[in-house]
């Protein structure tokens, strides 16, 4: 599956821009704050409804405009072509439209594109706090089976009613309190068993994906691990729940469940946030995006689209040689303010200047 | 925001922005017709809102609207009492009676279990309906509440609520819509049948 062309109108900075990409690999350069992540962001965007960036929607609405429109014409393997067009109001909700279909839920746009995305932020994987980490592979569960966002919302929904229980009874628990807690309880451990179960087996099917990767990139055999074992694991998160509630109930917050997880990445034996350099940080991030990526294309038969979005300039050479030399197939997009390295070998440069594209 | 019209059009517009399913721009479209509309099509309009609310109550068993003390299916002796069904508002029950399955009696709670709006079991009619079954001969009550997280948390709150009672407690069972193709059918929903699933000579 591959974009052979996107139409950026009013998005971030571009008022009208058109690329045509290969099927292969496209380049695109330009010095700093020209627009070159914006256009990653804006493909990122088609797959997800979502800014990798993580900003709210109206930032990726040019200044003066109402509403930003992304285009793109995407090739199945199998010989099909969608049009996928979505539009970014300021306020309200996005519109997408498939082949000029609307489409009723962001749950069926899963699977008309795909794209793993490779930033510099993702650094954040390894080294930031625990909802990076858990964001990483509640997106993972999505790509891999679309359905796993009914159940994320699902967690986030009874999660937010819970902890709003909790503050209202401002610490007292009552008997009226306590019946309602076991109703949204029973809930809760329903929803975070089954979430708690699914990262488990990802986890656990991502493990030797990400350490034969960082093999690749690092050109290292280091044995890696994630480590996912909670603690309300061991007894279910029912049994968790009664035993934290006195807590919850007198801290106004759900304590326990899968909200509050980490997933421990180990390099070696040690702990990859406290103990890695920076650069076995940067191959480990690198690692996990490119085992999702190879998870995805396996589970789905389809083969996501790849963006390095400025991740070259930050490897050293021989990483960066590593990484190009073990990209897996289908379409890469990269973009770069430095210099192409030559192992990059684009079939096609798009130069990009103040959001115009010059050649 | 600087309002751009006269102090009695925006008081109309913000009152009829205040309506359910009503945005900002249905609410101007309406204030502007009615405006226009001829004076005595705007009275018969007041004239309908005001005899509603003013004739329009609650029934005193059920909670549906009524225009007595019971609502016209409370006080038909011919409904079934021993079996009550459970609903969240009111019209919830015009679908219910359009299928001619149901035979009893109902039970509108006026919403569902919601934190974050402030709506626990005291804002719900959950005490009435308790008393309604220490009190009518009930056998059976079936919960119609939706199939979303807090119809879902509500259901299970009656079902322990009634563990008491020497009484059926059920759920509607959830799945393909008739006459629907497999095809259409979100995978949400087609799950949940799946899992339902019943045997062919059943």
């Amino acid at each position: 599956m591959f974009i052979e062309q996107i139409e950026l109108v009013d998005f971030r900075n571009y008022e009208r821009a058109s690329f045509s990409l290969t099927a292969e690999t496209t380049a695109i350069v330009g010095r700093n704050g020209q627009g070159k992540t914006n256009v990653a962001e804006a493909m990122a965007f088609l797959a997800t409804l979502d800014s990798f960036r993580q900003v709210p929607v109206a930032a990726l609405v040019r200044d003066g405009a109402e509403s930003a429109f992304v285009r793109a014409t995407v090739k199945h393997d199998d010989g099909r072509e969608l049009l996928v067009e979505v539009e970014i109001p300021r306020q309200g909700r996005v519109n997408v439209l498939v082949n000029k279909q609307r489409l009723a839920r962001t749950r069926d746009l899963v699977g008309v594109l795909r794209v793993t995305v490779f930033s510099p932020d993702d650094l954040d994987l390894v080294k930031g706090a625990p909802s990076e980490r858990r964001r990483f592979a509640d997106d993972a569960l999505v790509s891999v089976a679309a359905k796993n966002d009914a159940l994320r919302l699902e967690l986030d929904r009874v999660i937010r009613q819970r902890n709003t229980l909790l503050r209202q009874c401002a610490g007292r628990l009552t008997e009226e309190v306590g019946f309602s807690l076991d109703v949204w309880d029973e809930r809760l451990a329903a929803v975070g068993d089954e979430i708690g179960q699914a990262r488990a087996t990802l986890l656990a099917q991502l493990q030797p994906m990400v350490e034969e990767a960082y093999q690749q990139v690092a050109g290292a055999r280091v044995a890696v691990a994630l480590g996912y074992e909670p603690d309300w694991r061991r007894t279910g998160l029912a049994a968790a729940l009664t035993a934290s509630r006195r807590d919850d109930v007198r801290r106004g917050v759900s304590t326990v469940g899968p909200h509050r997880d980490d997933i421990e990445l180990f390099l070696g034996s040690m702990p990859a946030r406290t103990h890695a350099s920076q650069g076995e940080m940067r191959s480990l991030a690198l690692s996990l995006r490119l085992a999702v990526h190879r998870l995805v294309a396996r589970t789905t038969d389809m083969t996501p689209l790849l963006v390095l979005d400025d991740v070259l300039s930050e490897l050293d050479p021989g990483r960066c040689e590593a990484l190009l030399a073990h990209l897996p197939p289908g379409q890469v997009v990269i973009t770069t303010a430095s210099p192409l390295p030559v192992a990059a070998r684009p079939d096609r440069v798009i130069t990009i200047e103040a959001g115009q594209v010059k050649t | 925001m600087a309002s751009t019209y006269t102090l009695p059009v925006q008081n109309l517009i913000d009152h009829l922005g205040r309506l359910p399913g009503i945005g900002p721009r249905s609410a101007q479209r309406i204030a502007f017709h009615l405006l226009k509309l001829p004076a005595e099509d705007v009275q018969r309009l007041t004239q309908a809102i005001t005899d509603a609310k003013e004739r329009v109550r609650f029934c005193s068993q059920c909670f549906n609207f009524a225009e007595d003390d019971l609502c016209p299916i409370c006080a038909d002796p011919r409904r079934d009492s021993s079996v009550i069904c459970v609903v969240e508002e009111s019209r919830d029950i015009i679908p219910l009676e359009r299928t001619g399955e149901f035979k009893g009696r109902y039970h509108v709670l006026l919403g569902v279990m919601n934190p974050i709006e402030g709506i626990g079991p005291d804002q719900l009619k959950m005490r009435e309906l308790v008393m309604r079954i220490g009190s009518e001969d009930v056998r059976e009550v079936i919960v119609c509440t939706n199939p979303n997280t807090e119809g879902e948390v509500t259901a299970q709150y009656i079902g322990r609520l009634l563990k008491p009672f020497d009484i059926t407690v059920t759920r509607p069972a959830s799945g393909l819509p008739v006459g629907g193709d497999l095809e259409y059918a979100d995978e949400l929903t087609l799950g949940r049948a799946i899992s339902g699933r019943r045997r062919l000579d059943d």
